[in-house]
Parts: C-alpha cells; structure tokens; sequence
C-alpha cells in the first residue's frame, strides 16, 4: 500500500518533470548548444584525420562522446526524445483545460464579466438599445444575454479555436520527429552506377552493401548539355523501368527532377565515363584476352580479379616508348591486392610479378552515377512542415476574444453602455476593437437624432 | 543593363551610409529636418534598389540564361540589404520611430558594402541551383534575416536608449512588443525557409536533412528564437531580457550566413590537408 503511493508520488514527480515548460525552455537550449559541438568538429571522418587534428588524446575523447557522428550520437538522440516526451506530456497536461474552456457554458461568463473599458450613455430605456447593442456585438460572434444585479449583460466571443494553434505546432514538431525516425528504421539509402545501355537490379547501399531491388533499371541514354560558355547547364538519364524484363515506366532523370518507381526515388548525382580496356593477360602459360574496366572488378579465366585504375591513351617516355599506358590492380586468390604498370605489347616497361598485363585496345561508354532512396516517413515530414507553419499563424496571429455589454437603467431615464473585454493576447488589438464597438454603439444614437 | 545594375548599387550604397549619419543627426539634434531627410533617402535608396535587382533579373535573361537574381552570396547580400530596408520603413510608417534607423540602416548599409566587395558578375546556374523551391528557400530565409535583424536593431536601441530603466512607459512598452512581433515575423519566415531549403535538398540530393553545418547552424537558429518565444510565453520575460536574447538570436543569423562559411570551412581544411 506504502509502495503503491511511494510509486505514483514517483511517477508524479517524473510526470511534472516532463511537463514542465522550463524543462522545454532548457531543452531547446541544450540542443542548440551541443549542436554546435558537431559543427565545430568535422562529421564521419576517417580516425587518422582526427588524430591528425585533435591528438591521440583528442580522438579518444571524441570517440568516447560520440562527437564523430555527434547528430547520431545515442546522448543527442535522448536529449531529442526527452523533447519530444516534454512536448507530449506538456500537451497532455493542459489540453483537457483548454477544451473545458472552449466549451464553458455562456453564463459563467456572463456572470464574470471583465472590468469595464468604455462607458457613455444613449437615450432611452435599456430594452429600446437592447437590439442595436445585440447588432453591434453580432459582428464579433453570437451573442449570448444574462441579467446582472446591475442590468443586462451581454456576451459575444471569437476566436477561441485559435487556442489550439499551440496544439497544432507541438503535434507538428512530434509528426516531424516520427517522420525522421520512420525514415530511420524503414528506409534506405544508397548509389548505383549504370553505364548507358546496361540494366542493373542491386545497388551498393551507403554501408557498402549491394541490395536488390526487386525491379531493374535500364539506362538508355546519358547526355550533358552546355551553356555557350562552356558550364554545363543539365545532367540527363533517360532510364527504364523493368518488372520481370517488360518495360513498365520511362522516366527522365535531371538534377532537381528525381524519379520514383514502386516508393523508391532515383537522384542524377554524378556521370562519368566507363572505361572497357581489352588487355592480354599473361599467368604462366595461360595467355588471354579480356576487358577490365575502372567501374568493378572483372573476373579472369582462372578465378582472380582485375580493375583497372588509371588509364592514359597515349604517354611518352623520351625515345624508349610511346603508347598507352594503364595501372591494373590485381586480386589473387588469397584476396591480396597488388597493381601492375601494362603497355603495348611487347614494349615499355611492365611491372615483374607472378602475372603480367598488356593494353590492346580502349572503348568507353559514359555512365551515370545515381542516388537510390527509400524513406516511407518523407510524408510526415511535409505534413508536419505543413502543419507547422498553419499553427504558427494560428497561435500568434489569432486571439481568443470576449466582449461583454452591460446595459443599465440611469437616474435620468437613460441608458449606462458599458463595455468590457477579455483575451489571451495582443490586448492593443482588442482595444481598438472596444474602441470600434463604441463607436458604433454611439453612431447609432447621433443616427436617431 | 548590368553595368547600370552594379553602379545603381553604388549609388544606393553610399545613399545608405548618408541616410546612417542623417538618422544619426536626428536622433542627437533631434532635428526634424535631418530625420525627414534620412527617410526620403531611405526610401528612395529602396527604389533604387528594386530597379536595380530588376535589371540585374533582365539583363540575366539577356545573357541568355535568365535566372532569378537569389543565387549566390551577392545577389543574397543585395536582396538583405532591400528586405531590411522595406521591413524596417514599413515600421517607420507605423510607429512614427525614427530612431529606429540608427540602428537598422546601417545595417542594410553594411550588407551592401559587403556585397560590393564581391564578385558581381552574372553567372548561368549550376544544375543543382535551378529549382523554384531554392528561390523560395532564398527568399523566405532572407525575409526572416531581415526580420531578425530589424528586432535585433530595435533590441540594440531598447538597450542603448536605456528603456529597461522605465520599462512600464508607453514607448519601451511599445518597443517591447515590436521587438516580440518581428521576431514572430522572423520565426514564421525561417521556419519556412529551412522547409522549402528541405524541399529543394530533397529533390537535389534525395536527403531533406543531412547534418551539414549550415543546416545545423539554422537549425541552433531556430532553436534560440523558439526559446526566446517559450521565454515570452511561460516566464514573462519582457523588455531587457527579450532585447539581450534577440541579439544572441542576430548572433546566430550572422554566424549561419557568415561565419559557417568563413571560419568552420577553414577547420574543415585540416582533414583536406590544406591547414
Ligand atoms: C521544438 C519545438 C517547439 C516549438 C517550435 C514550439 C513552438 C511554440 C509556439 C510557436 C508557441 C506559441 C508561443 C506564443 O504564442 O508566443 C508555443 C507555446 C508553448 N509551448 Fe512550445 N514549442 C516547442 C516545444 C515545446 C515543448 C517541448 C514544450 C513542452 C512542454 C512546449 C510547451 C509550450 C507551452 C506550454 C506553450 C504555451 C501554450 C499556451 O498556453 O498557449 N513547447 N510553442
């Protein structure tokens, strides 16, 4: 029983915590201050690099906080859902007063009418004003009537939906964070490269992991077009889609002009040129022709691999040589990795090793590197933007207002017009507002004159 | 028609220094004439200057490859120098504040100054610049500096003028609830610009947020004010504190436009091995 009451004062004590707008007020501040840690630090560099900047010591500390991918970093990310747990509980926390507010009944606040703002008297008993002052309040809301011990009172109000604009911001920060996280869990990101005229069905995942799609991308034609002076002006991929081998969409791809097929969206990034080198490969007695290229390792006949990683179509060397020239990295079986200098055959220098590498001829083919994406939460982060910005000019340019009119018997037979008025903000505006309603109330009488 | 943009902007640059000292004069002579004067200055300075990020427009597509003047950190230093002077005469007109210029005319004076010290040729764009979402981004962003920039100006005369000392009197009352309001205008505008910014990397680079140092210091940016605004709402803090924070704020705008590329690309270049 002791526990039990011990527990709730506890769960109590973490439930005021988090609905705490100082809470929020620090949090807002903390993260803008750590954010600057991580701009001030380079992001997802290699150790080395840090070690070369900040010291052995330096790069222990970073590492030990994260600071090297400090936006992903698992204390960022708390101070993130603290926000987000702040912003909940706050909301739950004073919704339920705000709605029990919007529907209060009209005649508790009839009978709590605000100290008066305005007051004249008009001709006449109270009942004979009693329609234009019902006319003039129309133009605020409906209008509610009560009877006070000092004469009739009446009410009108607007804008009390505007309460909730507050409402509307805080759910569209929660909907942006979901969004983030959504794209987190559930999404991808990653690259291909396609020379012209190839089809391909994996792509190589930011981590370095090839996955397939389950669909197939033919690029059909790569183009970069000029401006006269010579920059270019357009990157264009003209692709297709492939299901099971049919043609299902064409799309082109330019920058700032992605495509999508089946929730997943394409991006013009890079462009280049594959290259394909027919070289003769030499190993013991084995001699072959095959093609390398600067795009993947190309498997030879006997089970290793070849890339190539530079290539000059001709170069001079003095008088001894002139001609192409390649650099071949090689992969043996045991995966170690070496390169060989390759020339023209039988000429230049090639580099002494267990296999040897000859150019016999170049072709290339442009290719075009693209952007591969998959983020099911994009759309939340565009209602939530959406949502945000609505919310914003609700909470800060619409005002919850109330208007009172007390209208009261004189000695003299006339009547006292008093006028009061409530809001939640902006209190000049809803005293030019008083301001008009007298006016107008006044108007009328010098109009019967 | 561009060489007639660039030397408009001369002109206009001096006519803001000129209108700086006028508005200056009026606040320490408290001489009408001088602070009529600023203002006519001012206002024809904005002309000006609208005539010349037109022409700048034009003679863009009379090179052939017509793009809206928001592309570079020129034409962005221009456009801060135009908004800030609209925002600011816009307050002029309704508070009657002429004292307000001291502070914020300067301003749009220093950004034209900067500008000219710039490059101002009129260049085609890059693939990845041409999208409506960048020049909705520049814009929105660059109305929300001007924003700030015209609170922290009123922060700064809040403070030097010593309203803090008589914060219940009508003008610091006044002065208070400008500050708050172009802060609002500022907040809407940023919030804003950092989506539309989101949109066009979106579909550039097919990522709407990736942590670079820009975003992030728009984001620190966003941050403060909101902070500013829970402030406001839940502590009351009023008058002296609103004005030292919306100058942090102005902090923060300067940074992200100036400081990200001049001081954090230059701790970058350890890891490039140019430091
Ligand atoms: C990142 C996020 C946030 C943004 C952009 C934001 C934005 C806003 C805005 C624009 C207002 C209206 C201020 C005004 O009218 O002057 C407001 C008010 C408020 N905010 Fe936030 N807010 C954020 C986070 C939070 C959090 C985490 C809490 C948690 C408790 C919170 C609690 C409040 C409260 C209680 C109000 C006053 C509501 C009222 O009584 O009308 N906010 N916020």
């Amino acid at each position: 029983m002791s526990k039990g009451s011990q527990s709730s004062s506890i769960g109590e004590g973490i439930w005021n915590f988090f609905s705490s707008v100082k809470l929020s007020f620090s949090l807002l501040l903390i993260l803008a201050l750590t954010s600057i840690a991580g701009t001030l630090i380079p992001q997802k560099e290699a150790p080395a690099a840090y070690v070369r900047g900040f010291g052995e010591a330096g790069w222990r500390l970073i590492q030990a906080l994260g600071l090297n991918d400090m936006y992903h970093a698992a204390w960022f990310r708390l101070i993130l859902a603290a926000l987000a747990v702040n912003l909940v509980i706050c909301s739950l926390n004073r919704l339920p007063t705000t709605l029990k507010l919007l529907r209060r009944d009209p005649q508790e606040d009839l009978a709590s009418m605000r100290k008066p703002r305005e007051r004249f008297t008009l001709p006449g008993a109270p009942q004979d004003n009693l329609a234009a002052a019902e006319k003039a309040l129309a133009k605020v809301g409906r209008v509610h009537q009560g009877q006070a011990p000092e004469g009739t009172v009446l009410l009108a109000q607007k804008g009390g939906w505007s309460r909730l604009g507050v409402y509307v911001v805080h759910l569209s920060v929660l909907i942006i964070l979901a969004g983030a996280l959504a794209g987190n869990f559930f999404g991808f990101a990653g690259s291909v490269n396609i020379e012209q005229g190839q089809t391909v069905d994996h792509i190589i995942l930011d981590n370095r992991q090839p996955k397939r799609l389950d669909f197939a991308l033919r690029l059909n034609k790569f183009t970069v077009s000029y401006y006269p002076s010579g920059m270019p002006s357009e990157y264009r991929s003209d692709v297709t889609f492939l299901k099971n081998g049919q043609p299902v969409k064409q799309a082109s791809l330019i920058v700032n002009d992605p495509a999508e097929f089946q929730g997943i969206d394409f991006y013009q990034a890079t462009y280049g040129e594959s290259l394909n080198l027919k070289v003769s490969y030499q190993k013991g007695d084995l001699t072959r022709e095959v093609v390398l290229s600067n795009q993947r390792w190309r498997e030879l006949p006997d089970g290793t691999f070849a890339a190539v990683a530079d290539f000059r179509k001709s170069i001079k060397m003095g008088d001894k040589y002139s001609g192409p020239f390649a650099r071949i990295v090689y992969q043996d079986k045991q995966g170690d990795t070496q390169s060989f200098n390759a020339f023209k055959p039988g000429a230049g220098m090639p580099s002494a090793g267990p296999v040897s590498f000859a150019v016999l001829g170049s072709s290339s083919v442009p290719y075009s590197g693209l952007q591969v994406k998959y983020d099911p939460g994009v759309w939340f982060i565009w209602v939530g933007c959406t949502l945000m910005v609505i919310g914003f000019f609700i909470a800060f340019y619409f005002a919850h207002r109330k208007v009172w009119v007390r209208l009261s018997p004189t000695e003299q037979g006339r009547t006292r017009v008093e006028l009061a008025g409530g809001t939640n903000k902006n209190r000049p505006g809803l005293t030019r507002l008083l301001t008009r309603l007298g006016a107008d109330l006044r108007g009328q009488e010098q109009q019967a004159e | 028609m561009e060489a007639l943009s660039n030397q408009i902007l001369v002109v206009v640059t001096f006519a803001y220094l000129a209108a700086s000292v006028l508005y200056l004069c009026h606040w320490v002579l408290k001489a009408d004439l001088f602070g009529w004067t600023a203002s006519v200055v001012t206002w024809v300075g904005l002309a000006a200057l609208t005539a010349s990020i037109v022409l700048r427009w034009l003679a863009s597509y009379q090179l052939g490859f017509g793009h809206a003047p928001f592309s570079n950190l020129f034409e962005s230093l221009v456009f801060f120098a135009w908004t800030l002077a609209l925002i600011y005469l816009i307050i002029e007109l309704v508070t009657k504040l002429k004292i307000i210029g001291v502070f914020a005319v300067p301003l749009a004076f220093l950004a034209l100054l900067y500008a000219l010290s710039l490059d101002p040729a009129i260049k085609p764009l890059l693939p990845a610049l041409k999208s409506n979402w960048l020049i909705a981004h520049v814009i929105t962003c660059f109305l929300g500096y001007a924003g700030f920039g015209v609170s922290a100006a009123l922060s700064l005369m809040y403070l030097v003028t010593g309203q803090h000392r008589q914060a219940s009197s009508p003008r610091a009352l006044l002065l208070d609830d400008l500050i708050y309001q172009t802060v609002v205008v500022g907040f809407i505008l940023l919030t804003a610009g950092i989506v539309t910014g989101s949109i066009w990397a979106n579909s550039a680079w097919g990522t709407y947020w990736s942590w670079d140092p820009k975003e992030v210091w728009s984001l620190i940016t966003w941050l403060v004010y909101a902070a500013l605004l829970h402030s406001r709402f839940m502590r009351g803090w009023q008058g002296k504190r609103i004005a030292i924070f919306s100058l942090v704020g102005f902090g923060c705008v300067l940074f992200t436009y100036f400081g990200v590329n001049l001081l954090l690309s230059g701790l970058h270049s350890y890891a490039t091995g140019k430091g």
